[in-house]
């Protein structure tokens, strides 16, 4: 019975970590100021 | 000791041994995207290429042709779109630049593309669009979807607003990478004009009204990353005509623009490097942390099943019992 409570509880922290990265996601960020470009850049 | 010891190290190996697919098959799919405020641009050049000059309507060849491409994600539209699209979206609004050899503007063409941020399939809203025409994109454009598979796929062509295959045809080593190579055939296709001409005063209904066409095909090249999906390289053979009508003077035909475009050594390094860096954060979450995890999982699961082992061995004394003493009869 211990062992499966143990087992149960890895299992969920595990869901739960998951879950939690997930819902956070990944930051949008902002639109860059820089335009479109109409000129030759002289380097990347 | 040794059991609880046991007990917390079953829990670590399911904790580990879970998260394995959990990382790959869950949070890869929802974390790997396309940062919705992306900015890029690149330069290719076809050098000794053929060019119409309008002045005389006659083609000549020139040293180069240059092309500048930006693409610069709109964070407002997308999260706008997103509320509707129910998914992460990314818009790209696009500019191809095309610069002549003596700096001048040769032709314009912005695009606005919109995509799902982590399968590159395209999102249909208002305002997607190539040179102010509304279009309804099938396939990807510019970019592979993440872990991008040995096939053919749906590519957009912004010239002819048309989707056609492009042909998966064998793996390749570029500087270093492993890439797939794929290619795409865009027969004679009548095209629009740009709405922005080279010359002032010539507009494409002017064009329109003369009755010559512009005509165009390309062959399309690119070398793609598979786990990132990126394209590290790309070249096009690309002709242009204009056919017909009063414009050309009695001509059939003139070569509008034809060359062969590469990218330009600088952005070929920076591009393998940026696609390199982003290849291991791809390869973390498909690869290292799922294998890694399960390995640990597994390690520590037989140590618990070794420490359980142990606390059983008959030479060992009996975990002591909170039991009632027996009564004693006189």
């Amino acid at each position: 019975m211990r062992a499966l409570i143990a087992a149960a509880t890895g299992l969920a922290v595990a869901l739960a970590l998951v879950l939690t990265l997930t819902a956070l996601g990944t930051p949008a960020g902002e639109t860059s100021p820089k335009p479109l470009l109409t000129t030759v850049p002289a380097h990347p | 000791m040794r059991r609880k010891a046991g007990l917390i190290l079953l829990a670590l190996a399911v904790f580990f041994a879970a998260l394995s697919p959990l990382v790959r098959w869950y949070a890869f799919p929802r974390l790997a995207k396309i940062p919705a405020g992306q900015y890029q641009d690149m330069v290719l050049e076809a050098k000794d290429a053929t060019l119409l000059d309008y002045g005389t309507m006659k083609a000549r060849k020139v040293s180069k042709v240059t092309i500048v491409q930006t693409l610069k994600g709109n964070v407002e539209a997308s999260e706008k779109i997103e509320k509707t699209a129910g998914k992460d979206v990314v818009v790209w609004d696009g500019l191809s630049y095309v610069v002549g050899p003596d700096g001048k503007m040769v032709s314009k063409i912005p695009e606005r593309y919109i995509f799902d941020a982590h399968t590159q399939e395209p999102v249909h809203a208002t305002g997607e669009m190539v040179d102010d025409d509304p279009v309804k994109r099938q396939g990807i454009e510019f970019k592979w979807p993440f872990l991008t598979e040995k096939r053919d796929y749906e590519y957009f062509d912004a010239q002819a607003r048309v989707t056609a295959p492009i042909h998966y045809k064998g793996t390749q080593n570029f500087r270093g990478v492993e890439v797939y190579y794929f290619e795409q055939t865009i027969p004679w296709t009548k095209v629009k004009f740009p709405r922005a001409m080279p010359v002032e005063g010539i507009t494409p209904e002017s064009v329109a009204k003369t009755g010559t066409t512009r005509w165009y095909t390309t062959v399309r090249k690119f070398w793609v990353e598979p786990l990132t999906g990126a394209p590290v390289y790309g070249e096009e053979i690309h002709q242009e005509e204009l056919r017909g009508g009063t414009l050309l003077g009695g001509r059939d035909k003139v070569t509008a623009f034809a060359g062969h475009v590469k990218m330009r050594e600088d952005y070929i390094d920076h591009t393998v490097d940026l696609v390199k860096s982003n290849r291991t954060l791809v390869l973390l979450m498909t690869s290292y942390l799922p294998w890694g995890f399960l390995t640990l999982g597994l390690l520590l699961l037989s140590l618990s099943l070794y420490l359980e082992a142990r606390s059983r061995r008959p030479g060992d004394p009996e975990p002591t019992k909170d039991t009632e003493p027996e009564p004693v009869t006189a």
